[in-house]
């Protein structure tokens, strides 16, 4: 059966800050919007424990900050569906074409907010050990090691909010990064400040050891040269991000970095799509530089929309 | 009965019971969080230590939130 076809006057890719924060805009402003999201509602805070710097906050758990959010833009009638798959997107048509496993949408806007994923453990035996002892998702897996010995890998502060958070479950846990940390220093004060963690820096994990789940690692000392097996449990992996941009290839020029390219007005070379939020090839990626760019991107769409004057 | 292994702060868990939520499937939801025998249940049913686990039968299951999987496995 042909798949059924239907106009919107805005499709954002992304349900993430910036992508909600955008579907918000675009609802007050009246424009049919439709929010699509292949992975979780909040992209990359979902799993946040505690966010203590997005303004009017002391401290919020990403998923109360963003079941708000979702909230406010379903208010002003922004409807937003994460169960259907997006497969292929066509820009450089106009309307453009998002086609999903269900359906087929035309759109005028498409504003591009798909974030970033974690970037998945460079060994090979990653995929053996993938949920038997590697992990991705402290929130979602962390209870599994009551008592057990953790290891959380990278030194930014996602890293160490999880590092942190893990302490609820282990008395346990070193955290393992290949340099100095780069997390901010209240972050890393909190950390060196908890004497549950033991902190490795210059140390690299080289390799995974176990029989059907983890048990040991290898890892080593760069100022030492020396390898050493580590008896370990579970690693959860927060070393960085790589931009969501698979979708996009060959459609949109991508920096180097494989993100959008597209200047602070979140316009991409094609007109009628911009680029918001992570994804964004830009200096700065916090929260609130993607809750910025999700206005932004909003109302220059209703800007683009109103040119056009053809708005459902 | 479908049985959602799976805790309340959980993201994908939360996706996994809204999804079955919304093709109006029932399920019997097993806190691992509030139970420690469903958690030993959950890691016997899957071999691994990650939730959310989705089941019918405690033999065939789904980890993680994957649509094509848990369609197949409940004849959706």
């Amino acid at each position: 059966m042909a798949k059924e076809q239907i106009h919107k006057d805005i499709i954002i890719i992304g349900a993430g800050m910036a992508g909600l924060t955008a579907a918000m805009y675009a609802g007050r402003m009246n424009l049919e919007t439709l929010v699509l999201e292949n992975g979780l509602v909040g992209g990359q805070i979902a799993n946040a424990t505690g966010i203590e710097n997005y303004p009017g906050f002391i401290s919020v758990k990403g998923s109360d900050l963003i079941s708000t959010l979702q909230q406010q833009a379903e208010n002003f009638g922004a409807v937003i569906d994460e169960f259907d798959t997006i497969q292929k997107v066509t820009l450089r048509e106009n309307p453009k074409i998002v086609e999903t496993e269900e359906k087929i949408y035309l759109a005028d806007v498409v504003i591009i907010a798909s974030g970033m994923n974690r970037r998945k453990l460079p060994l090979p035996e990653e995929s053996k050990f993938a949920g038997r002892g590697v992990h991705y998702c402290e929130l979602c897996d962390g209870h599994m090691y009551q008592d057990k010995i953790i290891a959380v890998m990278g030194g930014g502060n996602a890293a160490l909010d999880a590092a942190n958070f893990l302490t609820k479950y282990t008395d346990n846990l070193y955290l393992i990064h290949r340099s100095e940390f780069r997390a901010d220093e209240v972050t890393q004060q909190k950390i060196r400040q908890n004497p549950k963690i033991k902190i490795m820096l210059q140390t690299e994990i080289k390799a995974l050891h176990g029989d059907k789940k983890l048990e040991s690692i290898d890892i080593f000392d760069k100022k030492s040269g020396e390898t050493k097996n580590l008896a370990v449990d579970g690693i959860f992996v927060n070393i960085g991000v790589v931009p969501n941009t698979e979708l996009f290839k060959g459609e949109l020029q991508l920096s180097d970095g494989g993100r959008i390219i597209a200047g602070e007005n979140c316009k991409t070379e094609i007109e009628g799509v911009f680029a918001a939020g992570d994804v964004r090839e830009k200096e700065i990626r916090q929260l609130t530089t993607a809750a910025a760019d999700g206005t932004t991107a909003a109302l220059l769409a209703e800007k683009y929309l109103a040119n056009l004057g053809n708005r459902s | 009965m479908v049985k959602v292994y799976s805790f309340e702060a959980c993201p994908w868990c939360v996706k996994v019971k809204k999804y079955l939520d919304s093709k109006g499937i029932e399920y019997e939801v097993r806190d691992i969080e509030l139970n420690e025998e469903y958690a030993k249940e959950c890691m016997q049913i899957s071999g691994d230590t990650m939730v959310p686990v989705t089941t019918v039968d405690g033999k065939n299951f789904v980890l993680g939130f994957d649509k094509a999987k848990i369609d197949a496995m409940l004849g959706i």
